[in-house]
């Protein structure tokens, strides 16, 4: 049996309305957590190109698709962050790299400037259970909704909302925690 | 070209490719006629141009059946597309970096290769009497383009160009295309400024 494709990654037109829809949000999610130019530039790249390799895991009508496409960027930027550690051990490998032109590093500067206080708020969160910083960081740092969150990760509202309660709980005297989306 | 759009160019030709495969494969896979009838995929999808910006083109259409396209910024190539052919002419449009071009074969070329191989042959060709250059874009003649043929548009801006500045601003090739157009196949153009149109 073939898995069913959604359209956004076999009908050009589609997958134009939906990186439109989406490469503002995308570059800015990307941009509170990595703080250079050009790796969010390829990681942009990357997100969507993971977008069409996903794209039989996509249904329009399971909550939000901005839920399931940050659930596709936090794989790609951990995949990411493997890969920047293995180029560290092998130096040289930049190929692969966009061409951006001055305009472009400077705008996307300007997003990574914009983006500093959420990066902080990563460095404050670092010593959170992974299970619970991924919900704190969705729902404080990305504005999604528990429920969107939840789908992000593939795990169960319930258990997205007992984790944020216990990161939060854990937080409690950063002045951060509690924003985002109530439910 | 901001390089949002450089991208999508990109991941639309993967989209694209990703598409013709499973295309192969889904034949493949009926092959054998144990499926009846397959359900012609006949939605449309509807694009959403969203937002404030504005246009980054102008399509005009004279009363001797001119199409006058202005180009006000190098994005959008699609949309553009589409407006040509509600206009009645039916093009293929690649905006591409400065110093870089389509390979030559985008197929087969009405009146043969050798009408655009040197400039004086260029000058009575479909191609060049398809689409001649205005002030700030192309006018196209659709009765040098013809039935069933296509127009097949590719732009490069000079980013070095800022207003008043004595350099080229952008350039494009034209060829007027029978039957099948093949997707644009990025290579490097060293001359880019001094080959023109």
């Amino acid at each position: 049996m073939r898995r069913k494709q959604a359209k956004i990654a076999t009908d050009p037109v589609a997958f134009e309305a939906f990186y439109r829809r989406h490469v503002d949000a995308v570059t800015r999610f990307l941009s509170r957590r990595v703080d250079d130019p050009h790796t969010v530039a390829d990681l942009v790249a990357e997100v969507f190109v993971a977008v069409l390799d996903s794209a039989h895991t996509y249904r329009a009508d399971l909550g939000a698709e901005i839920a399931w496409l940050y659930g596709v960027a936090r794989k790609t930027i951990s995949a990411e962050r493997r890969r920047a550690y293995k180029q560290y051990q092998l130096t040289d490998r930049v190929s692969g790299r966009r061409t951006l032109h001055d305009d472009d590093v400077a705008r996307l500067e300007e997003r990574i400037d914009a983006e500093r206080p959420a990066r902080r708020a990563f460095e404050a969160m670092a010593d959170l259970p992974e299970g619970e910083r991924a919900v704190l960081e969705l729902v404080v740092i990305d504005q999604l909704t528990v429920t969107e969150a939840a789908h992000a990760l593939g795990i169960r509202p319930g258990t997205a909302k007992v984790r944020l309660h216990r990161a939060r709980r854990t937080l409690r005297d950063l002045p951060f925690v509690m924003d985002g989306a109530p439910r | 070209m901001r390089f949002e759009e450089q991208l999508l160019m990109e991941l639309k030709e993967e989209v694209g490719a990703r598409a013709e495969r499973r295309r192969r494969a889904t034949r493949r896979l009926f092959a054998g006629g144990a499926v009846a009838a397959l359900a012609a995929a006949a939605a449309v999808a509807v694009p959403l141009l969203t937002g404030s910006e504005p246009p980054a083109y102008a399509v005009s259409k004279a009363g001797d059946g001119t199409i006058r396209v202005e180009i006000k910024e190098f994005r959008d190539a699609d949309q553009l597309e589409r407006d040509l052919r509600q206009a009645g002419v039916s093009t293929d449009v690649t905006y591409l970096e400065y110093g870089t071009r389509c390979e030559d074969d985008r197929g087969r070329i009405v009146g043969g290769a050798e009408s655009v191989a040197t400039h004086d042959a260029f000058r009575d060709s479909a191609s060049a009497k398809a689409a001649r250059p205005s002030g700030a874009g192309v006018d196209i003649h659709p009765e040098f383009v013809g039935q069933g043929r296509t127009l097949v548009l590719d732009f490069s801006e000079n980013p070095a160009w800022t207003p008043g500045a004595p350099t080229v601003r952008w350039q494009y090739r034209a060829r007027v295309i029978e039957g099948q157009v093949k997707p644009c196949v990025v290579v490097d153009d060293p001359d880019a400024a001094a080959s023109g149109s």
